[in-house]
Parts: structure tokens; C-alpha cells; sequence
């Protein structure tokens, strides 16, 4: 079953005199993992208010579950669940004490143990606000979010300031309500979290969305690139293929970086020489955004 | 539901939180017992002079327990971005200030009530002559106040400045029903006009004189003013400049 459960149609949106969303669409099905990346001040986050309820668009519309979130808020609010990048929290609580509290402002919220068990947090149910580390905090923060077992779901640096293994686990559970058909909006700095979890994306800048599409597809369509070490009797332009050069290493850009290695490879044999250090590798988001022009970045 | 749920939790937030239970429960009950009992053992003749103190210090209750209190409290949470956090659930605007303003009226309310008796018991202050209309002035004062006082939110900058920024309130306040002395005898009489149109004043008025309709009217005119003040202007959010 295909759903929409976001869409965004020529969306305007300024703060006083600066136009920080200046008429951007997408769409996100119920199910998907949506990444909308971007450098500050991009406007990721107003995208995300706008479509939390929190601002009024200026102009176009935007639909969260066939809802307007800025008339009909209340109804939104049922079914989404807000992980928003700043937000405080009543630091002389408990974990446990805060969990619910946050339940008794939800309609049939998920059992306490269960919204800590989720997030990794069942250990730390006793605990003051104040003295959890910043990543445990994101964890409470996913917690509060999920406890109304949300049709969509906005994440918002969801794992910030998280360690390795609580970043993986928390991308475990967005998977896992992704595929139980929770639509998911992420904006993430992190490039290869949003190369892991997204299947789509939109990179946007300065107000506008500058490049989108299905994130494999437009990886594929990126190609790849093969880097090693140039050998120091070898010229980068006496190479078969363009390269650019970073310190000593040479780097290839193809449409299909497997038929770049074995042309660079064979043209190597045969003049009886090495590419030490040789790597294939597809496209990731990085290059890709490294590759947008310098402003968007 | 939901507004239990926040009335629930301002009360607890309320009552465990030390510095501001010395802040806004010690200090005015201090006042409110303490004055009287003064006034009792510098005329030891009778009670008269006591329970005018008594009662022009319930201004100073409303106007710290009450109002003071529920600014610090929600401009503090304002400028945490915990105001920003409740308004991610499903609770309406309108449900997480009247929760709040509720859990504070019922603190002043228990304040007020504690030093009715601790006076009575301590300094030989009557009970009030007309419980139910000191009960009624007392609630909707307290409510009017709270009110206020989440209005009065969006004129203070910072969450650190909040204390600073209800000191005039608290000081007009007492100045305007005695519980600071008799300052009020020194200014000019249309000061004493102004002074006597604070929402503190009515409810000061009501318990002294037993007027009911003037009183309820000055109340009822601040109530709609605190109400129409947040939705023109209270900010959910710090100011970002």
C-alpha cells in the first residue's frame, strides 16, 4: 500500500524580512525514511516547524496524514510523534518520572517500561534529567516521541551527541517503525546516517531543495571513484584516465568505477607498475554534497 | 485528561522544588504570620490591628505565591525550551497555561489558608467573619493572579530577570492595602485611586469590608485583561536575536 503521509507543495515560509523557505515540495509515503539534509541555517528546521504545527506557512500547503498541522493541530498531534533538535526538559525529574508525566499527555501511550526499553533506557529509569549525558538525553528525547506509537515521525539530529553503539541502536528502532509503516522525516548532519537509514532524499540550501530524488537511485546515477597512491614516476596526466590529485593520492571519478579500476589497472600491467592502495567504491552522500556548488554545502 | 496531567505535574514540580518553595511559600507566609504577630505584641490591647495587617498581607501572598511564582516558573521554562517540548505533545496551548495556572492558584490558596490558622493560632486574629465570601475572594484572587502573571511572562526578557521584574507588583502591591505600613497615607489621594484598582486591593477590600460587587468586578475586569494579554502576546519561546 503506497501512502502519502507528508506532502509539501510550494511551501513559503519567512522570519520577518529573511525568506529562510523559499517555495520547496516533497512528498514522503507512510513507510519511508525521508532525509532532508542540508548546512545551517538551510531551513530544515523551519521545514520541520512548519510541518510540526509550530509556524504558519506564508504560502503552499502542507499535509501531515491528509491534516493541515497549523489549523487542525490537535488531531496531527495524535499521530505524530516530535523529536525536535532543541528542546528542554524538567531537569529535577526522573527519567522514569518524566516518561509519566509525558504519558498522561498522550492518548493511549505506550506502557512506561516499554518506551525505556526501546530507547535503552530501562537502566536509567531513576536517574535526574540533569544528570544524564547528552546522548541519553536524545534516547529520553526518541522515548517521548514514540509514546503515542506515531503514524509519522520527525527527527530532528535525532543522535547528537550519542556514542557509536547508541546511534546504531536508535537506528535499529527508526528502521524497525519504518517498516512497521511509520513515516519518518529526518534531518541529520550526519551524512551516513541519513545514507543508511534514508531510501529518499532532499538536500536543501538556501531555502530551496537543490537535489533530490530515491537515495540508491541517486547514488547510483553519481557513479563512483577510484583512488591510490600515485606512483612518484608517474604524471597524473600521463594517466589514461582524469584523475585529481590530493597529496599523493590520485582519485577518479566513472559512471561505473569497476571499468575505471581494470582500465587503470591493465594500463598499469602492462608498464609493469603498481597502484598501491587501491580502492572502488560506489558514490556515498558525501561526495555528493561535496560535489554541490560551495554554498550549498 | 490532559489537563489533570498538567495541573499534576506544576503541583509536583512546585513542591519539590526547595529554592522555590523558600521563594514564594516561606517568605510571604513569614510575612503574612510574622507582621501580625509584631503588631500583637506592640499592642497587646487587642486583635483589631493585627488582623488589618493580616489581611492587607494576603496582597503580598497573591502577589508572590501567585503571580510571582507562576512568571519565574513558566519564563524559566520558556527560555529552557521545556514550554517548546509540551507544546510537541498533544496538549492545547490553552490546556498547559490553565493547568499551570491552576496548580498555582491551588498553592496560593493552601498558603493562604495555612496562615489563616497560624494566625489565628499565634497572634489571636479572628477567622474571617464571612468564610464563604473569603474563601470565594480568595480562589478567584488567586486564579487572577496566576493569570497575570503568565500574562505578565512576555514583558520579561529573560528567565533570570523574572524575580527582579515582579518586585514593582509585589511592592504596589503592599503599599496599596497597608502590609507595608502606612506609606500609602503619604501619596497624593488619585495615587491611592490607581492603587486601589489592583486585583490585590479587591480582594484585600472584600475581606475587610465584606463588599461583594465592586470587588468581583475589578477581578473579573484583570481576569479578561490577563486572559486577552496571553493570547496577544505570550511567547512560547525565548527570543532569538
Amino acid at each position: 500500500m503506497f501512502m502519502t503521509a507528508i506532502r509539501v507543495e510550494a511551501l513559503r515560509k519567512s522570519h520577518g524580512r529573511f525568506e529562510a523557505v523559499k517555495g520547496i515540495s516533497f512528498e514522503v509515503a507512510a513507510g519511508e525514511v525521508f532525509a532532508l539534509l542540508g548546512r545551517n541555517g538551510a531551513g530544515k528546521t523551519t521545514t520541520v516547524e512548519v510541518l510540526a504545527g509550530f509556524l504558519r506557512p506564508d504560502g503552499g500547503s502542507v499535509r501531515v496524514l491528509g491534516l493541515d498541522p497549523s489549523t487542525e493541530r490537535a488531531e496531527v498531534r495524535r499521530r505524530t510523534g516530535i523529536m525536535l533538535q532543541e528542546a528542554g526538559f524538567f531537569p529535577d525529574l526522573t527519567v522514569a518520572a518524566t516518561v509519566d508525566a509525558w504519558r498522561g499527555f498522550t492518548a493511549a501511550p505506550r506502557p512506561r517500561d516499554e518506551a525505556l526499553e526501546l530507547t535503552g533506557l530501562a537502566g536509567r529509569a531513576g536517574v535526574r534529567v540533569r544528570q544524564l549525558s547528552g546522548g541519553e538525553k536524545r534516547r529520553l528525547d526518541l522515548a517521548l516521541a514514540l509514546l503515542g506509537r506515531p503514524d509519522v515521525l520527525f527527527l530532528d539530529e535525532p543522535t547528537t551527541g550519542m556514542d557509536p553503539e547508541g546511534r546504531a541502536a536508535t537506528w535499529e528502532v527508526v528502521r524497525e517503525l519504518a517498516r512497521r509503516g511509520t513515516a519518518v522525516l529526518l534531518t541529520t548532519h550526519y551524512l551516513e546516517e541519513a545514507q543508511r537509514l534514508a531510501s529518499a532524499m532532499a538536500i536543501m540550501d538556501g531555502g530551496e531543495i537543490v537535489a533530490s530524488g530515491g537515495m540508491a537511485e541517486t547514488l547510483a546515477a553519481r557513479g563512483g571513484r577510484v583512488s591510490f597512491r600515485l606512483p612518484a614516476a608517474v604524471a597524473a596526466a600521463n594517466l589514461p584516465l582524469p584523475v585529481t590529485v590530493d597529496g599523493d593520492v590520485a582519485v577518479c571519478r566513472a559512471e561505473d568505477p569497476d571499468l575505471a579500476a581494470q582500465t587503470l589497472l591493465s594500463w598499469a600491467a602492462e608498464r609493469g607498475l603498481r597502484l598501491p592502495g587501491l580502492e572502488v567504491r560506489a558514490a556515498t552522500l558525501e561526495d555528493l554534497f561535496l560535489d554541490l556548488p560551495t554554498s550549498a554545502r | 485528561m490532559t489537563l489533570t496531567a498538567t495541573y499534576r505535574l506544576g503541583t509536583r514540580l512546585f513542591w519539590q522544588d526547595r529554592a522555590l518553595l523558600l521563594g514564594s511559600v516561606l517568605t510571604p507566609a513569614l510575612i503574612a504570620i510574622g507582621l501580625p504577630l509584631l503588631m500583637r505584641h506592640l499592642r497587646p490591647g487587642g486583635t483589631g490591628e493585627a488582623t488589618a495587617q493580616f489581611q492587607g498581607t494576603l496582597a503580598v501572598i497573591l502577589s508572590i505565591t501567585a503571580f510571582m511564582n507562576i512568571a519565574v516558573a513558566l519564563s524559566a521554562r520558556r527560555d529552557q525550551l521545556v514550554l517548546k517540548r509540551l507544546r510537541a505533545t498533544t496538549l492545547t496551548d490553552g490546556r498547559i497555561l490553565a493547568g499551570q495556572i491552576a496548580a498555582t492558584a491551588t498553592q496560593t490558596v493552601a498558603v493562604v489558608a495555612a496562615c489563616t490558622v497560624a494566625v489565628n493560632l499565634a497572634a489571636g486574629v479572628p477567622y474571617p467573619a464571612n468564610p464563604l465570601l473569603f474563601a470565594a475572594m480568595v480562589i478567584a484572587g488567586s486564579v487572577v493572579l496566576a493569570t497575570l502573571g503568565a500574562a505578565y511572562t512576555a514583558a520579561i526578557p529573560r528567565a533570570e530577570l523574572a524575580g527582579a521584574a515582579c518586585m514593582p507588583v509585589f511592592l504596589l502591591s503592599g503599599i496599596a492595602t497597608g502590609a507595608m505600613g502606612p506609606i500609602r497615607e503619604a501619596l497624593p489621594s488619585w495615587v491611592g485611586a490607581v492603587l486601589d484598582l489592583l486585583p490585590t486591593t479587591a480582594v484585600v477590600d472584600a475581606v475587610r469590608t465584606g463588599a461583594v460587587a465592586r470587588p468581583a468586578l475589578v477581578l473579573a475586569a484583570w481576569g479578561v485583561a490577563g486572559v486577552v494579554a496571553i493570547r496577544l502576546w505570550f511567547r512560547w519561546e525565548p527570543r532569538r536575536s
